[in-house]
C-alpha cells in the first residue's frame, strides 16, 4: 500500500504561468475573494433561506411504480397528523401548474413530465403527492402515511429491456437542428474501413451516473402578494425565472429567483425542476413561505442524471498509423416522454485526422426519468469511446500511443475543414506526457510490476467546445475607487465572483479589494446559464466592455478644456493605481475625475454578444435563454480547448484492488484568468474522471425500472484518501479569435478522456482490455497475473 | 426547552428533544455553517465537534447534549477575523463550491486539537467520512497540513499553487 500512495507531490506547475499584469487583475493568481464567507459559515446558499420567520415545510411523496396510474390517494391518516396544513396531488394541481417545455426543446425545463398534471407515473420516484407541515418532522410523518393505489405496468428499465422504443436521434431533432444539431459525415468511411490494413471495432459501454451536488435539492417560495421570491441554488436564474412564469402563467417580473450561492451543481441545477412550481404554487395556497428539503435519494429521481450510453468504434488506419476511417455509433438511454440526448459525435468526428467520417446517434426510451447535463454530457461518454478505441488502435498498429495521436493531429477539422482558432494538443501531450515520465513506459502490457501490484500507465485526449453566451453587466465607480459589478451569473464554485472581481479591478485600475461582486440574482442583468464552461468567456468579457465604457466617460471628462488632464487624446487615457492617467504620465485623482463627469458615480451598462450568435440573442437571454455560441457550430472556425490526461493505475495481482496514485493532465485554454481557480477546475475535473472511471454508477434494478444504490454510502464518489497525487498544468496558449480576452473556458475540460486514460492504464497493467464503465475488482478478477 | 452550550455561550431553544442538533443550529440559532447533505451520516457536510469530537449533526438529538460544548464553525472564527485552521483554507484555497467545507474543517479541527502534527496517513484516516463532490480533495489536505504543526516543509508548498 505504502507504493499506491506514491510519490508525494500536489499540483506542481511545470511551465511558467502567463506574467500577471496587475496585483489582483487578469492572469494573477488571487485566493478567492468568497474564501473568508465560505470557512466561516457566513456564505448562504439556498438551502439557507428560509423564506421569513414562519415557514411550512414541504416534503414529497414519490412513486413506487415506474410505470402506470395512480387509482387511489388516501390522506385521511396524513391530514389527521397535527401540524399537517396541506396536501398537493393531481386531483387539486393538474393543469394549474403547466408542464412547460424542456431545455432541448427551447424551453427551461429538465423535464416536461409534470408529476402532479395527472394520474400517470412516468417513471420511479417520480413526486405524487407534496405534504406541506408545520415542521419538517410532521411533513414527513405525513407523507409516509399516504396510502397510494397505483394500477401498475411492466416497466423498460434501459437498453436490452422489453418495450424499449429505439429512434434515430436525427429524425427526432427538428428543433436541434436549427440549433445546428447535425450529423457528422464526410467521405465513405464504410468502404474505407473495409479497406483499411488495420482495423478495430469494438463496443464500449458507460453507466448511469447522478450529479449528487452535496447540497441536496431544495427550493424555498415565497410570495408578497404577487410577487413571488423563489430561492434556490441555480445555474440560470433567468431561465428559471421565466420557466416559473410560464408554468404559473405569471409574468416574469413577478418572480425573483435569488442564488448567491450554490452548493454544487455539475449540471443538476440548470434546468428547472418540477418542484419548484409546485413549492410555489403551495405557499400561495397557503399564504406562507413554504420549505422543501427534497431527500437524497429523491434527489436521484427528481432531477437528472447522466444516462448510460452505448458505442460502437469503427477505426481504419493504414500500417504507419493514420487513419483512414472512423465511425461512430451511439445509444443512449432517456425517458419514455422527452428527446434528450448528449449527442457527442459533435467533438469525437472532429479530434484527429481522417478523410472518411461517419456517426450515427440513436435514443431509446424507457421508463426512466429525464436524464439531464452532468459535467462534460456529451464528451464524457463520447470520448471515453473514441480514446479507448484509439488506444486499441495503437496497439493492433504497434505504435506508442502518444505518437499515434500526433500522426493524426491536425489543425483543421476533418468534416468541413474548417480552422481551428487554436489547438494545443500535442503540445499538452508533450508537457504532461515529460512531467508524468512516459518515456519511460515499456509498452508490453503486464510488464511493470512493483512487488504484488500490477502497474498500467494510459493516457487520452480531451476536447471541449469554446463556448460564449449573450451577457450584460452594470458596473458603478465610486470616486472613492469603490467598484460595484452586478450580473446574474452564477458562482459554482467556479470562482466566477473572483475572476469578475479581477476583471473590472485590472479594467478600472483599483485594487481587488475595492471591487464588490454581486451574482445569482434576477434583480440583476442577466447572464448565460453556467454550463458548457462559458461563464468566465462570457461575463468577463462583459465586465470588461462596461469598464472601458467608464474609462471613456473618464476620459472624456478630464480631457476637455480645463480639466485635469486638457489637451490629452482621451483614446490613450488609462485607468491605473485608482487613478486617471494620460499618455505623458500625467496623473488626475479618480475623485476629481468623477467630479469633473457632474456625476456621484460613473455608471455603466454593458451587453455582449459573441461571435456566432444571432442578433436577438440579448433580447433571447432576457427571456431566459442562453444560447451559446462557438464549438463545432460556427460557420466559419471551429474553436475547441485540448488537453492531454496520463494517469498511473495499480492493481494489487492478489486482491485485484485498483488504485490511481497518480493522475497527470496538461490543459491549453486561452488566456487564464486566474490560476488558482483554473487549477481548482481543472484538478476537479481529473478528479471526477478517475471518479467516472473507478467509482461512479447508479445501479438499476431492472425489473422494477428503479434505483437501488441512491445515497451516499452506497453511490461511491472518492473520499481524501483516494486521491494522492494529482498534477495539473496549464500549456500557454493565446487565442484572441475566441474572445476579446482569449478565454476558452476550464470548468469541463480536466473531466474528459480520463476515464479512458485509466481504461487505457488498465490494459496496460494486465492486458484485459475493459469496455465498460466503471472497471472495478471484479472486472479484473479474470485478469492472469503477469510471470 | 432545550438548553445548549454552543460557541461557549448557553442558548434556549424550544425544540423537542430528539431535534436533529443540526435542525437547531441552522433554524433556531441561525447558525447556518453546518450543511445538511444528506440527513443519514454519509457525507459529513454537517460534522460538528462535541466536547471536541467529531459529530454528524444531522444524526445527533439535542436532548443528549445538555451540558456538553458544542463547537461549530462559527465558533472558530468570524469572515473579519478567521481563525488559524479557517485562514489555512483560505490561504491553500480549499473552498470551492464550499458546501463541504464547514463540515471538513470542524473535523480537521478535531484531529489537530488532540494530534498537532498528523502524518498524511492519519489526516486521510480520520478525514475519510467526509465527502467533497468539487474535487477540492489536494486542496483540503494541503490546508489542514498547513495548518498544523507539522516542522517539515508541507507539500503544498512545493506546488506554488
Amino acid at each position: 500500500m505504502a507504493n499506491a500512495q506514491g510519490p508525494e507531490t500536489t499540483g506542481t506547475v511545470a511551465p511558467p504561468l502567463p506574467t500577471p499584469r496587475k496585483t489582483g487583475g487578469i492572469g494573477a493568481a488571487t485566493p478567492r475573494v468568497d474564501g473568508r464567507a465560505k470557512v466561516t459559515g457566513a456564505a448562504r446558499y439556498g438551502s439557507d433561506f428560509f423564506g421569513g420567520p414562519d415557514p411550512a415545510y414541504a416534503f414529497l411523496a414519490t412513486s413506487a411504480i415506474a410505470r402506470g396510474r395512480i387509482t387511489e390517494i388516501d390522506d385521511s391518516d396524513a391530514r389527521a397528523l397535527p401540524g399537517v396544513i396541506d396536501i398537493l396531488t393531481h386531483r387539486n394541481v393538474g393543469d394549474r401548474v403547466k408542464p412547460g417545455k424542456t431545455f432541448s426543446d427551447k424551453g427551461y425545463m429538465g423535464t416536461s413530465i409534470a408529476p402532479l398534471a395527472s394520474d400517470r407515473v412516468w417513471h420511479d420516484g417520480q413526486i405524487v403527492a407534496v405534504v406541506v407541515a408545520d415542521s419538517y418532522e410532521a411533513a414527513r410523518d405525513a407523507a409516509r402515511r399516504l396510502r397510494v393505489s397505483y394500477a401498475d405496468e411492466t416497466p423498460s428499465a434501459s437498453f436490452d429491456s422489453p418495450g424499449t422504443e429505439t429512434v434515430s436521434a436525427e429524425s427526432k431533432s427538428k428543433e436541434g437542428e436549427k440549433a445546428g444539431q447535425e450529423k457528422p459525415k464526410v467521405g465513405d468511411a464504410p468502404r474505407a474501413f473495409e479497406a483499411a490494413p488495420v482495423k478495430i471495432d469494438q463496443h464500449y459501454e458507460t453507466p448511469t451516473q447522478h450529479h449528487n451536488p452535496i447540497e441536496l435539492f431544495t427550493t424555498t417560495c415565497a410570495w408578497d402578494g404577487d410577487q413571488l421570491t423563489v430561492w434556490e441554488s441555480s445555474q440560470n436564474v433567468y431561465g428559471y425565472q421565466n420557466g416559473l412564469a410560464e408554468q404559473l402563467g405569471l409574468e416574469p417580473s413577478q418572480i425573483r429567483v435569488v442564488s448567491p450561492f450554490i452548493g454544487g451543481a455539475f449540471g443538476s441545477r440548470g434546468s428547472l425542476t418540477q418542484r419548484t412550481a409546485l413549492i410555489a404554487l403551495a405557499s400561495k395556497r397557503i399564504g406562507r413561505p413554504v420549505v422543501l428539503e427534497a431527500t437524497r435519494q429523491q434527489g436521484f429521481t427528481i432531477a437528472t442524471y447522466r444516462a448510460e450510453t452505448r458505442h460502437r468504434i469503427r477505426l481504419g488506419a493504414d500500417q504507419s498509423g493514420k487513419l483512414t476511417a472512423l465511425i461512430h455509433e451511439g445509444w443512449e438511454v432517456t425517458s419514455r416522454k422527452d428527446e434528450y440526448k448528449v449527442a457527442g459525435t459533435d467533438a469525437s468526428t472532429r479530434l484527429y485526422a481522417c478523410p472518411n467520417i461517419d456517426s450515427d446517434v440513436s435514443i431509446v426510451h424507457a421508463d426512466r426519468n429525464t436524464p439531464g447535463f452532468m459535467r462534460s454530457p456529451p464528451e464524457v461518454p463520447y470520448l471515453f469511446a473514441l480514446e479507448s478505441a484509439m488506444d486499441e488502435l495503437a496497439y493492433a498498429a504497434k505504435i506508442d500511443p502518444v505518437e499515434l495521436r500526433r500522426i493524426n493531429d491536425t489543425d483543421r477539422e476533418p468534416i468541413k475543414g474548417l480552422p481551428y482558432t487554436s489547438r494545443s494538443l500535442m503540445k499538452c501531450f508533450d508537457t504532461a506526457g515529460q512531467a508524468f515520465g512516459w518515456s519511460r513506459r515499456s509498452a508490453q502490457p503486464g510488464s511493470m510490476r512493483d512487488g504484488d501490484w500490477m502497474i498500467g500507465w494510459g493516457c487520452a485526449s480531451t476536447m471541449y467546445p469554446t463556448q460564449v453566451g449573450p451577457a450584460a453587466a452594470r458596473v458603478t465607480l465610486r470616486p472613492d475607487g469603490a467598484v460595484r459589478v452586478q450580473t446574474a451569473a452564477h458562482d459554482i464554485g467556479t470562482g466566477a465572483y473572483t475572476v469578475i472581481a479581477q476583471t473590472a479591478a485590472d479594467r478600472l485600475g483599483v485594487p481587488l479589494d475595492k471591487v464588490h461582486v454581486e451574482l445569482g440574482d434576477t434583480a440583476l442583468p442577466p447572464a448565460p446559464v453556467a454550463g458548457g464552461s462559458n461563464t468566465t468567456a462570457s461575463v468577463c468579457n462583459v465586465v470588461a466592455k462596461a469598464c472601458d465604457e467608464i474609462r471613456r466617460k473618464l476620459a472624456a471628462a478630464v480631457t476637455v478644456s480645463g480639466g485635469p488632464l486638457d489637451g490629452a487624446d482621451p483614446g490613450r487615457i488609462t485607468l491605473i493605481n485608482a487613478s486617471v492617467m494620460d499618455d505623458q504620465g500625467r496623473m488626475a485623482s479618480l475623485k476629481d475625475a468623477v467630479a469633473k463627469t457632474g456625476h456621484g458615480a460613473v455608471e455603466a451598462y454593458a451587453e455582449n454578444i459573441p461571435h456566432g450568435a444571432p442578433p436577438t440573442a440579448m433580447q433571447n437571454l432576457y427571456k431566459g435563454q442562453s444560447a451559446l455560441a462557438g464549438g463545432a457550430k460556427l460557420k466559419d472556425r471551429i474553436q475547441f480547448a485540448f488537453g492531454a490526461q496520463f494517469v498511473e493505475v495499480r492493481i494489487n495481482a492478489r486482491t485485484r484492488e485498483i488504485r490511481a496514485p497518480r493522475i497527470v493532465g496538461a490543459y491549453a485554454g486561452g488566456t487564464i484568468v486566474n490560476p488558482l481557480t483554473a487549477k481548482s477546475q481543472l484538478m476537479g475535473g481529473q478528479i471526477w474522471g478517475v471518479s467516472s472511471a473507478l467509482h461512479e454508477a447508479t445501479e438499476i434494478d431492472r425489473r422494477f425500472a428503479r434505483y437501488y444504490n441512491d445515497d451516499l454510502a452506497e453511490y461511491l464518489i472518492p473520499v481524501n484518501a483516494d486521491i494522492t497525487e494529482v498534477q495539473t498544468i496549464f500549456v500557454p496558449e493565446e487565442d484572441h479569435q475566441v474572445n476579446e480576452l482569449g478565454i476558452k473556458g476550464l470548468g469541463e475540460l480536466g473531466n474528459v478522456g480520463l476515464n479512458a486514460a485509466v481504461a487505457n492504464a488498465v490494459f496496460h497493467a494486465t492486458g484485459v482490455r475493459i469496455r465498460k464503465l466503471p472497471i472495478r475488482i471484479e472486472s479484473v478478477l479474470d485478469a492472469p497475473v503477469p510471470t | 426547552m432545550v438548553e445548549l452550550k454552543v460557541n461557549g455561550a448557553v442558548r434556549q431553544v424550544d425544540a423537542a428533544p430528539e431535534t436533529p442538533l443540526l435542525y437547531v443550529l441552522r433554524e433556531d440559532l441561525q447558525l447556518n455553517g453546518a450543511k445538511f447533505g444528506c440527513g443519514l451520516g454519509q457525507c459529513g457536510a454537517c460534522t460538528v465537534a462535541i466536547d471536541g469530537a467529531p459529530a454528524f449533526s444531522c444524526l445527533l438529538p439535542v436532548g443528549l447534549l445538555a451540558g456538553r460544548e458544542i463547537t461549530t464553525v462559527e465558533g472558530l472564527g468570524s469572515p473579519d477575523k478567521p481563525g488559524p485552521l479557517q485562514q489555512a483554507f483560505i490561504d491553500e484555497q480549499a473552498a470551492q463550491c464550499g458546501y463541504c467545507i464547514a463540515g471538513m474543517v470542524m473535523r480537521a479541527h478535531t484531529l489537530l486539537a488532540r494530534n498537532p502534527s498528523p502524518t498524511d496517513d492519519e489526516i486521510l484516516e480520520h478525514m475519510s467520512p467526509n465527502l467533497c463532490r468539487c474535487g477540492a480533495h489536494m486542496r483540503i489536505v494541503a490546508a489542514i497540513r498547513r495548518a498544523s504543526s507539522r516542522k517539515e516543509a508541507s507539500r503544498s508548498q512545493r506546488g506554488a499553487l
